[in-house]
């Protein structure tokens, strides 16, 4: 049997897990299920796909890194869309959510975030055609790492980037006042906020990372695979899947659950072919739904 | 002497034109224990919760120290000075103890929190022993514990207790009480509403009686205890407690 | 002059057709607050399970068992019914966000299933022959298309009557009841989830129907009929109309459809033809920004009248 698809399952589940974050810090902080997430994502890959072309504009083309695919110029890009696409969503909930939520209904923003997640996929269509781009056209040879495994620079490099992300957020979120708060505020929102806890901090800083991860996670997506407006719509499932089956509000959870999901998709790719992995994450979401709602590491939901 | 809380006519509701709160009038001085009393649904719960900022006011005032704080939000309360334990839920159930501690530390100066984090544990050894132990999986009392701990952290100048006794056992309720008389010597003031009169008048200076939201008797806490009418009518079904 | 009223009855063919799927999403959210957001996935099971009982055989796919065509359709509303049934008993007893997920998840494996389940329902080149009520007629289109208009008025009229009835009857004041008070609903306990759960698989048999109406109208089905746009339509046209009320889903349905497809023939007409994918792009977003300011400023529609807390 081959085991490159272990390989596979990993990388591409460490990315569901990267974005699962943001949608289960989301579900769990402002109580909505955010249907926009995954094109937060799309929009943070064409974000640094624009800054990176501004870059080439300016300074010519630079050399990679090492054996990578990309230099320099991708990483300024993705810090700055990292910031750019935590602005939007800050500023979404601005317009849209934040009014919403003052009106009570939490079926009504999940809504809203639905008709948004149309209309920004839409936009990116618009700009920027559904053709597929990509960061880097280079040819990356993969290199055997025993047992019959192939991998390529990029995607070590990817998952290093996604185990330093992941453990900054555990320690944020167990370690630093704002992630205590947040954790606070969504146990009990009202206590948090006898605690003296600023709310409207906690929804900013919520907003902040679930973007700027999200933003991430994008693209990584296309460096490893490509960009295209509907990449985002296409790890929704994968990553809702991941949120719930972590157990909502649990990071480590999100995370572990990311790479179960990754590896049933290669798995089910392995086994039943290519055109089917999409369905893994059904899967998985309907068993998790029926015998454990509230996910490996989560408290059950009333 | 100015009363430290001074609360006037305040108007409360959780929906608009359907008023819980009409028109009560209580206050606290200095260093004082104040107890409010009152049948079930008379609105105390209430009270406390506006007057913490958590019900929408629509009349009166609250006066905190001489400073108007009625419009105040509530996540601004603890800097004012005014600190509430609220009846069910008070405590972070998934946070450590510690945590439960930290989190509320939040508004005092960096280089403070921990100090003050050894002096709650200091004062609440029981609570020391369990730092790392997920709150929620604390007993009831040593929930309330932590929950008067996390409020007293941030040095609030007026402590409100929603029914800190209830569903505690008879030795927990004592010490409860005891590590409040306590407190209230080292100069807060405290306004303690309690179904278990008993205890709480044993402990209180003064005493109001809320009925419908609204006071219906003032008077020395002792004395209340000890009034016929009020007893019959307010507190009578509850001597056994 | 011939060629218009041909038209028009085309267009209000296939507005009708949509607003039969307006109706079933009003029972689920007007009427029940139960939020799908897999309609496409409802819609393309119930064309495909008419297709394939009502085609004549076919080498290449499993089906093609020549059935009548009211039989297909009675078929489509059972099994769509039974999907949505199923959906809705996995996820009712959970917080409302699972139901969402859930139907969300539940297109994407209808369409993978669409795509990919070549031997059943044709993939990506989908069905083809499927029969047409009076096909005898092709030959003159208007009144083929008049034809075809009253068939999908009839079916229009049925369920829109139908649901009138049901909203009336005790079985609807208990389902209005649930979605205003929590209490009530908790005091239902088991039997609340069982009302959500049959109102859930009526208003997918409903889709279903619509979703097999409209294949037996087209005669052909593929699997890029069905995709998240739709579901996002059929949100808008019942938004604009006004959560629950019938009428009003049907009068939003039609106002939304014609500012669709004037909004396309417009850019047909104007825009080069290198562009006209982008400017359908924008036609999307136009419609996802409209969704999100009716939610803002007009949560009842426009249609509405009926007032929702
Ligand atoms: N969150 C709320 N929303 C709406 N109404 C409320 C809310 N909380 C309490 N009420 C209503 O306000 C009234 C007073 O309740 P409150 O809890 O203030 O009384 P209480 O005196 O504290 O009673 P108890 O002795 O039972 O604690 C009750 O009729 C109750 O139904
Ligand atoms: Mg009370």
């Amino acid at each position: 049997m081959n085991l490159q698809f272990i390989a596979d399952g990993l990388i591409s589940g460490s990315l569901i897990g990267l974005g699962a974050i943001g949608v289960t810090l989301t579900y769990s902080i402002l109580r909505f299920s955010n249907f926009a997430h995954g094109d937060l994502m799309a929009w943070g890959a064409y974000a640094a796909l624009t800054v990176l072309g501004a870059i080439s504009a300016l300074l010519g083309t630079v050399a990679p890194i090492g054996m990578l695919s990309f230099g320099w110029p991708l990483v300024v890009a993705a810090l700055v869309a990292m910031a750019l696409v935590g602005g939007m969503a800050l500023l979404l909930d601005w317009v849209l959510f934040a009014r919403l939520r003052a009106k009570g209904q939490s079926i009504i923003v999940v809504m809203a975030s639905f008709g948004a997640s149309m209309a920004l996929r839409s936009l990116l269509e618009f700009s920027f055609t559904s053709k597929p781009e990509y960061f880097s056209r280079a040819i990356q040879m993969a290199l055997p790492v025993g047992f019959g495994i192939r991998v390529t620079p990029d995607q070590v490099a990817m998952l290093l980037v996604t185990l330093v992300l992941v453990t900054s957020m555990h320690l944020f979120m167990s370690r630093s006042q704002t992630g205590r708060e947040m954790r606070a505020y969504s146990q009990n929102p009202a206590l948090a906020r006898v605690v003296g806890i600023d709310v409207a901090r906690i929804v900013r800083a919520t907003w902040l990372i679930g973007g700027a991860l999200a933003c991430a996670a994008g693209i990584m997506v296309g460096v490893l695979v490509q960009i295209r407006p509907l990449m985002g719509l296409d790890m929704l499932l994968p990553m809702f899947a991941a949120a719930i089956l972590g157990g909502i509000g649990s990071i480590p959870g999100a995370v572990l659950a990311g790479l179960i999901i990754g590896l049933s998709e290669a798995a089910a790719v392995q086994l039943i072919g290519a055109e089917w992995r999409a369905g893994a994450a059904f899967v998985i979401l309907m068993a998790v739904l029926l015998i454990r709602p509230a996910g490996l590491f989560g408290v059950s939901e009333r | 002497m100015t009363p430290i809380l001074d609360v006037r006519g305040l108007v409360a509701g959780y929906e608009p034109g359907l008023n819980i709160v009409r028109g009560a009038s209580i206050h606290a001085n200095e260093a004082e224990i104040v107890v409010v009393l009152g049948p079930n649904g008379a609105g105390k719960s209430s009270l406390i919760k506006a007057i913490a900022g958590l019900v929408p006011v629509s009349a009166g005032q609250v006066l905190l120290d001489g400073q108007d704080i009625t419009a105040t939000p509530a996540h601004l309360m603890v800097r004012k000075g005014l600190a509430f334990v609220p009846q069910t839920e008070n405590i972070f159930p998934l946070l450590t103890v510690e945590e439960n501690l930290r989190v509320a530390g939040g508004v005092l100066a960096r280089s403070e929190v921990s100090p003050r984090i050894d002096e709650m544990f200091s004062m609440f050894p029981d609570l020391a022993r369990q730092r790392r132990l997920a709150a929620g999986s604390l007993s009831g009392g040593q929930r309330q514990m932590l929950a008067v701990a996390r409020a007293l952290i941030v040095r609030p100048r007026v402590l409100m207790l929603d029914e800190p006794s209830a569903g505690l056992s008879p030795k927990f309720v004592e010490m409860v009480f005891a590590q409040l008389s306590q407190i209230r010597r080292a100069g807060l003031t405290i306004v303690l509403v309690e179904q278990n009169a008993k205890a709480a008048l044993a402990i209180g200076d003064r005493a109001y009686v809320l009925v419908e939201g609204r006071e219906a008797h003032e008077g020395v806490a002792r004395s209340l205890w000890d009034d016929p009418v009020v007893a019959e009518l307010y507190l009578g079904h509850r001597r056994a407690s | 002059m011939i060629d218009l009223l041909g038209y028009a009855a085309f267009f209000l063919s296939t507005a009708l057709i949509l607003g039969i799927i307006t109706l079933g999403l009003n029972l689920q959210w007007g009427l029940t607050g139960l939020f799908n957001v897999g309609i496409a996935g409802f819609v393309a099971i119930g064309a495909y399970t008419s297709a394939i009982l009502t085609t004549p055989e076919a080498a290449e796919r499993v089906g093609g068992f020549g059935w009548p065509i009211l039989a297909g359709w009675v078929a489509a509303m059972a099994i769509t019914g039974l999907a949505a049934g199923l959906t809705g008993f996995a996820t009712l007893r959970l917080k409302s966000d699972y139901l969402a997920i859930t139907t969300f998840g539940v297109a994407v494996v209808v369409q993978l299933v669409t795509l990919n389940a070549q031997g059943l329902t044709g993939g990506p080149f989908g069905v083809a022959f499927i029969p047409r009520p009076f096909a005898s007629l092709a030959e003159t289109p208007v009144a083929f298309n008049f034809a075809n208009l009253a068939v999908v008025a009839a079916v229009t009229l049925v369920v829109y009557l139908a649901l009138e009835h049901l909203s009336r009857s005790p079985w609807g004041r208990v389902l209005r009841a649930l979605r205003e008070d929590e209490r009530a609903a908790i005091s239902l306990g088991k039997s609340a989830k069982s009302y959500r759960i049959q109102a859930f698989a009526i208003g997918g048999a409903v889709m279903g129907l619509a979703g097999a109406v409209q294949a037996h109208f087209i005669g052909f089905i593929a699997p890029n009929n069905y995709l998240p746009t739709l579901t996002f339509q059929i949100w808008a046209m019942l938004m604009v109309g006004g959560a629950g009320s019938n009428r009003g889903a049907l009068l939003g349905t039609i106002v939304v459809w014609a500012i669709w497809v004037g909004a396309g023939a417009f850019s047909s007409a104007l825009v080069p033809t290198d562009w006209q994918a982008r400017t359908a792009a924008l036609q999307i977003v136009a419609i996802g920004v409209m969704l999100c300011v009716i939610l803002l400023v007009r949560p009842n529609g426009f249609f509405g009248g009926r007032r929702r807390k």
